[in-house]
């Protein structure tokens, strides 16, 4: 929805822009204004404008659902209403009707004394009560209402008191003495007010049936209003989880297309890579040999004819054959180091580095050399390739100390992290400038002249590629003549290549 | 018995053939080499057919046999003896410049007697072919000859 918003904002701008020659202060300021919007939208994340997006979304919807909520229960408390007033109209008329029967029936009964027809009296007299509680609960919240509804209880009372008192008159006297009553009537004004008040009751009621009438089907227009704006939010919000969901489908198939694509040509790099290096191995070899080889027959050929200065310019030939070779089989391992398969078993270091020590005793003949020899951990990893990697270390310090009277090689593990397991090798050698530490890991980087140590200086490169094939770091800590320390990290999980 | 058995030393190079026939003088071994320049004239040598059609018929002490060879490979020729229940028994060592793995392997696998990587430095290169000479030519006992069919 983002992306949709982006493509369709910067059209509807020149569409604005460009016409509105006129009045251009207003629509220029207008205008830069939301650029600025578009401008602050586009510098977004993806994610935010996604986030923003939805929640604006979500806040219409919720917005929407509110006010339709307090919409639909206005109309439910009119619907509500407008049974009352209904209600109360009804009772009103019917209490008008028996107030009327009471009223023309007792005036029957005082003429003729026959008691039948103060049915209506007796009827009203028992139910007015009943009346004025029901009429008081119908307008318990209309307090004008309330107030009509205690002067009618009055004006009923009166009239009902009034009746009463002619019935027993009537009683009393016969008909003579409630002839002038018989022919007026009773409380005749009670009777008129009860009317008029309960006319302006109704009146009243139908008015507030008509005010809510009309706020009901303003209020029904606006929800219905509203609820299509929440309709099209959905259908929005909707489009755009569709779009987005769509856009994310087509993305991870394309880097998944990617990916495969880029696995063959790594696998077709591969391939050549080992032919190259198999061929690098077989016929860069040969003619090397062959120069040492010639160089040697010339020599010993001509042994008689050549000067001393002839002969050593033989021997740096056969020489640098010779390391020419040292340097091709160094790369050719370096090479097979990044692309062999790696085994993960458990390597028991103690054992390894005893192993190592063997292999290099060598070395060490006519050697004076303190070890120290911490106890190691159990890793996981490549045996053969952990291997290499004590033996390059474990020999460069046996190397770089060669000028020691007394070399001291210390050997052992910091296990502080959880995480991973630090091996170090230390020596009090010749070691070297901090300041040069970056390059001591690369591919034929040496530090020390030819002439000084021997060496391709492949080893640390060596070192650091396996160790970074097991997911771990490599480092060396050194002060010039002061020994050097060297550093590997070991991940506790192997989770690498 | 031995001395008289020739070595077969299968090398496409003339410079690696010179080479390791000076180291073989040496000790006096080169007249019993037998050079053959491809993998296709050392079966040629082995069955007695084509240019050493009239040869004496025996099989070598030993071959030494060169993996990258133009024609018929070393690993193709290895194949084809070790196939063979006349030329098994001939011991059969890989001289070669590749030290990968997969060479080595599969040799092994083919039933090569030894594998021996050409070393870069002369000297060495001279030991090894000397050592390689003495071993196979002459203090190695070879297998007893086995009738087959192609001998008369």
């Amino acid at each position: 929805m983002q992306d949709l918003q982006r493509e369709h904002a910067p059209p509807s701008e020149t569409r604005g822009g460009v016409p509105h020659t006129r009045g251009e202060d207003r629509s220029g300021s207008r205008r830069s204004f939301a650029e600025r919007l578009v401008v602050a939208f586009q510098r977004w994340s993806i994610e935010r404008r996604v986030l923003v997006g939805f929640g604006l979304v979500f806040a219409g919807i919720l917005v929407i659902s509110a006010v339709s909520y307090r919409n639909m229960t206005v109309l439910f408390r009119n619907t509500h209403q407008d049974q009352r007033s209904h209600e109360l109209i009804e009772l009103l008329v019917g209490m008008g009707t028996r107030m009327d029967e009471a009223e023309i029936g007792h005036r029957r009964y005082l003429v003729t004394g026959d008691e039948s027809y103060l049915k209506g009296f007796h009827i009203l007299d028992e139910r007015i009560p009943d009346y004025i509680r029901y009429a008081r609960e119908l307008t318990r919240d209309i307090p004008e209402q309330r107030q009509h509804v205690d002067l009618l209880n009055q004006l009923m009372q009166k009239q009902l008191e009034a009746e009463r008192a002619a019935i027993t008159l009537r009683g009393r006297t016969g008909f003579e003495g409630v002839r002038d009553i018989a022919l007026t009537g009773v409380a005749k004004a009670e009777l008129e007010e009860f009317h008029r008040i309960q006319a302006q009751m109704e009146h009243d009621e139908n008015r507030s049936i008509y005010g809510r009438g009309i706020q009901s089907a303003a209020i029904t227009r606006n929800t219905i209003g509203l609820l299509s704006v929440g309709a099209f939010l959905l259908f929005v919000l909707l489009a755009s989880v569709y779009y987005l969901i769509r856009h994310d489908i087509t993305e991870r198939r394309r880097v998944a297309a990617e990916l495969e694509r880029r696995g063959e040509l790594l696998e077709a790099a591969n391939k050549e890579l080992e032919a190259f290096s198999y061929s690098v191995s077989h016929d860069l070899r040969a003619p090397l040999r062959h120069i040492d080889g010639y160089a040697s027959l010339l020599e010993k050929s001509a042994q008689q004819l050549l000067d001393d200065k002839s002969k050593r310019y033989l021997q740096t030939i056969s020489e640098s054959a010779t390391r020419m070779g040292q340097l091709i089989d160094d790369l050719l391992v370096f090479s097979r180091m990044g692309r062999q398969e790696m085994l993960r078993s458990a390597v028991n270091l103690d054992q390894l580095v005893k192993s190592v020590l063997h292999d290099l005793r060598h070395d060490m003949q006519d050697r004076n050399i303190s070890w120290s020899i911490g106890a190691l951990p159990e890793v996981k990893g490549d045996p053969a390739m952990l291997r290499q990697v004590f033996s390059n270390l474990i020999g460069n310090a046996v190397k770089f100390t060669n000028t020691r009277p007394l070399a001291t090689i210390e050997i052992g593990s910091d296990q502080s992290s959880p995480a991973e397991t630090v091996i170090f090798v230390r020596d009090n050698g010749v070691g070297f400038d901090m300041q040069y530490a970056g390059k001591l890991f690369g591919v034929f980087q040496r530090l020390h002249r030819a002439n000084e140590f021997e060496g391709t200086g492949i080893g640390l490169a060596n070192v650091r590629r396996i160790i970074h094939r097991h997911g771990g770091r490599t480092w060396a800590e050194s002060e010039l003549g002061r020994g050097a320390t060297f550093f590997f990290s070991l991940p506790t999980k192997m989770e690498s290549t | 018995m031995t001395a008289t058995k020739p070595i077969l030393l299968a090398e496409d190079n003339p410079r690696d053939a010179e080479l390791a026939l000076a180291a073989m003088e040496e000790y006096h071994l080169a007249d019993k080499v037998i050079l053959c320049h491809d993998g296709a004239e050392v079966l040629d040598y082995l069955y007695c057919r084509g240019q050493f059609k009239t040869r004496l018929h025996g099989n070598p002490a030993v071959v030494f046999l060169d993996l990258k060879m133009p024609k018929i490979d070393g690993l193709e020729v290895l194949r084809t003896i070790k196939s063979d229940e006349t030329l098994k028994p001939i011991p059969v060592v890989m001289l070669t410049s590749s030290r990968e793995e997969r060479d080595l392997a599969e040799s092994y696998a083919l039933g090569a007697n030894a594998y021996v990587v050409k070393p870069v430095e002369f000297h060495q290169f001279l030991k090894a072919v000397k050592e390689l000479g003495i071993f196979w030519g002459v203090i190695n006992e070879p297998p007893p000859e086995v009738p087959g069919r192609h001998k008369s």
